[in-house]
């Protein structure tokens, strides 16, 4: 039973913000972006991250004082603009949930190889062999473990890593560390960095978990502004001062150790490699049961305003947990972590959140002209400048990485994918048949007539096949069903 | 309307068929059932922008086809 009094103070509102953002993504996400997009200036990336994650939460800030209530930014986005696009949000906030669950779960795996080396090489090669057969497990054991209701240690995991990281920070200084080039010499470095600005962003915003209890803050106005801010400024120098001491004692090269792992075995010899590793495994354990459950608790949101099947607010007879909603978002996440890589899943991860900042952003302006009386006590400085920036910036995070980055572009493609399917699943419940009926005789008329001219553009030459391994005569029947088909659906009466 | 009737179901099913097996191209493709990347040549590996395309293409077909076949059984 979920209790709603305000029970928390600002302590407990910080520590909650923390423990959102500390977690897996550091054990996981630094490795490709510092190996492969940028070099040392992740540091640099890091920080320009971590201010625009504070451009972008002051908007929070103002919503989360004035509306204090359960679902975040979901109940923001529904107040200002109903229902399509509130859905629409709760989709993208849901993805992202399941692209980081299955990310955390691959991490988990990661972290699991490099301890088992501990024991054996033998033991840590089928492990890496097994990669996705554990991560589905893991994923298997993290469901069963929130259909049955099991208690969150996140404040205990907080402090835990705040004290590894301080001591690995520390260390390395005390060490001495060689100077490190963390800003781009040239303008030809930008790109480079700023798409790992991006791929490390979900770095940043997990301390969002905040507002999902803002409804259990005492005096809200006050202590959700501050703790969002105080979190977002502490997160900044931890993340900039761990990625500088690692990027100083890992040199850029072929590893197939974790970077953090390895930075950590060279400032703490014999005993950090293992403590990160454990550390990691804790983080990635207690993230996938996060993401576990605030995957379900929006499907079911959902699903109690009607867009979703309301089979996915049954509840467990014995357990008295959301088993319907936790299974079926753990069979994606199962499917994800099994297919899916770490590059990939990062982007993909970070999208679904970056889409719903520049929602949140657009609530917040569209709130102001629509409700100016209503209370505010917190007010985000600068408006509308402040709104408006975080819309832009969210929108350059969005695009710009797609330009220099393969995997960023096969995320994006495969979001636009997924958002047909979320659009059709809206439709479905909200039109009725009749009118779905016309609306998918119109989409499969014109994907066969694209089908079509893109078969012929090929043929002339004007442009490579983009099926090359299907035969033209079967994409030709196939194009031609899809036309019938869809002029068939759009003629029906109903 | 009876050639409606007809080219309703026969367009509905054939539709539903090739969706469902567009969709399990796709994904043998992806996982290499049955050697099923063997087809291709080698040619070219099947990144998430081809898988996605197939899958929202079947699954747009899967729909479309449905709902014609469930025209054509209310029509009876």
């Amino acid at each position: 039973m979920l209790k709603t009094e305000r029970e928390f103070g600002l302590f407990d509102a910080i520590m909650m913000g923390l423990s959102g953002a500390i977690g897996f993504e550091i054990f996981v996400l630094l490795d490709y972006a510092y190996f492969q997009l940028t070099g040392p200036t992740i540091v640099s990336a890091l920080l320009l991250g971590g201010l625009i994650n504070m451009l972008i939460m002051l908007s929070y800030c103002e919503l989360g004082a004035a509306m204090p209530k359960i679902g975040g930014e979901y109940t923001y986005i529904k107040t200002a603009y109903k229902g399509f696009t509130a859905f629409i949000s709760g989709c993208f906030r849901w993805l992202a949930s399941i692209f980081g669950a299955a990310l955390a779960a691959i991490s988990f795996t990661r972290q699991l190889a490099y301890f088992s080396l501990i024991l054996s090489p033998a033991v840590q090669n089928s492990i890496l062999a097994q990669t996705p057969l554990i991560a589905v497990i893991a994923v298997m054991i993290l469901a069963a473990l929130e259909i049955k209701g099991a208690k969150k240690i996140g404040a205990i995991v907080v402090i835990a890593f705040i004290a590894i990281f301080t001591i690995f920070i520390s260390s390395g200084i005390l060490r001495g560390l060689p100077p490190v080039e963390i800003f781009p010499k040239t303008l030809e470095g930008l790109p480079g960095a700023f798409a790992a600005t991006v791929y490390m962003f979900p770095m940043f915003f997990g301390m969002r978990s905040l507002i999902a209890a803002a409804a259990r803050i005492k005096n809200p106005g006050k202590n959700v502004p501050k703790g969002i801010l105080l979190s977002a400024l502490l997160i900044i120098p931890l993340y900039v001062a761990l990625a500088y001491v690692a990027v100083g004692v890992v040199p850029l090269g072929n590893y197939n150790e974790p970077f953090l792992n390895l930075a950590a075995e060279n400032v703490i010899p014999e005993v950090g490699g293992a403590l990160f590793a454990v550390a990691g495994m804790a983080a990635s354990l207690s993230a996938l049961g996060t993401s576990l459950a605030v995957q379900s608790s929006i499907i079911r949101g959902m699903s109690r305003d009607g867009y979703l099947p309301k089979t996915l607010l049954s509840i467990h007879r014995r357990f008295g947990t959301p088993y319907v909603a936790t299974i079926s978002g753990s069979l994606f996440i199962m499917i994800l972590s099994a297919i899916g890589t770490i590059e990939f899943l990062g982007y993909a991860a970070s999208f679904g959140s970056i889409l719903v900042f520049a929602l949140v952003n657009l609530s917040l302006l569209k709130l102001r002209k629509d409700k100016p009386y209503m209370e505010r006590p917190f007010k985000t400085p600068l408006y509308p400048f402040t709104p408006i920036a975080g819309v832009i910036m969210s929108m350059a995070l969005l695009v710009f990485p797609i330009f220099i980055d393969v995997n960023a572009a096969s995320a994006l493609i495969s979001g636009i994918g997924l958002t047909a399917v979320v659009l059709a699943t809206y439709y479905i419940r909200m039109m009725g048949r009749y009118r779905l009926q016309i609306a998918l005789g119109g989409a499969g008329l014109g994907m066969g007539i694209s089908l079509l001219v893109l078969m012929g553009l090929a043929e002339i030459g004007f442009m490579s096949p983009m099926f090359p391994y299907i035969p033209s005569y079967v994409m030709l029947v196939v194009s031609a069903i899809s036309i019938i088909a869809g002029i068939l659906n759009v003629t029906t009466r109903g | 309307m009876k050639v409606r009737k007809t080219l309703v179901a026969l367009v509905g099913m054939l539709q539903s068929i090739v969706a469902v097996l567009t969709v399990i191209f796709a994904l043998g493709l992806h996982f290499n059932f049955f050697s099923v990347q063997a087809l291709s040549n080698g040619e070219i590996e099947l990144s998430y922008v081809h898988l996605t395309a197939l899958l929202v293409f079947g699954f747009f077909s899967i729909i479309s086809g449905s709902l014609l076949v469930q025209e054509w059984l209310e029509s009876r």
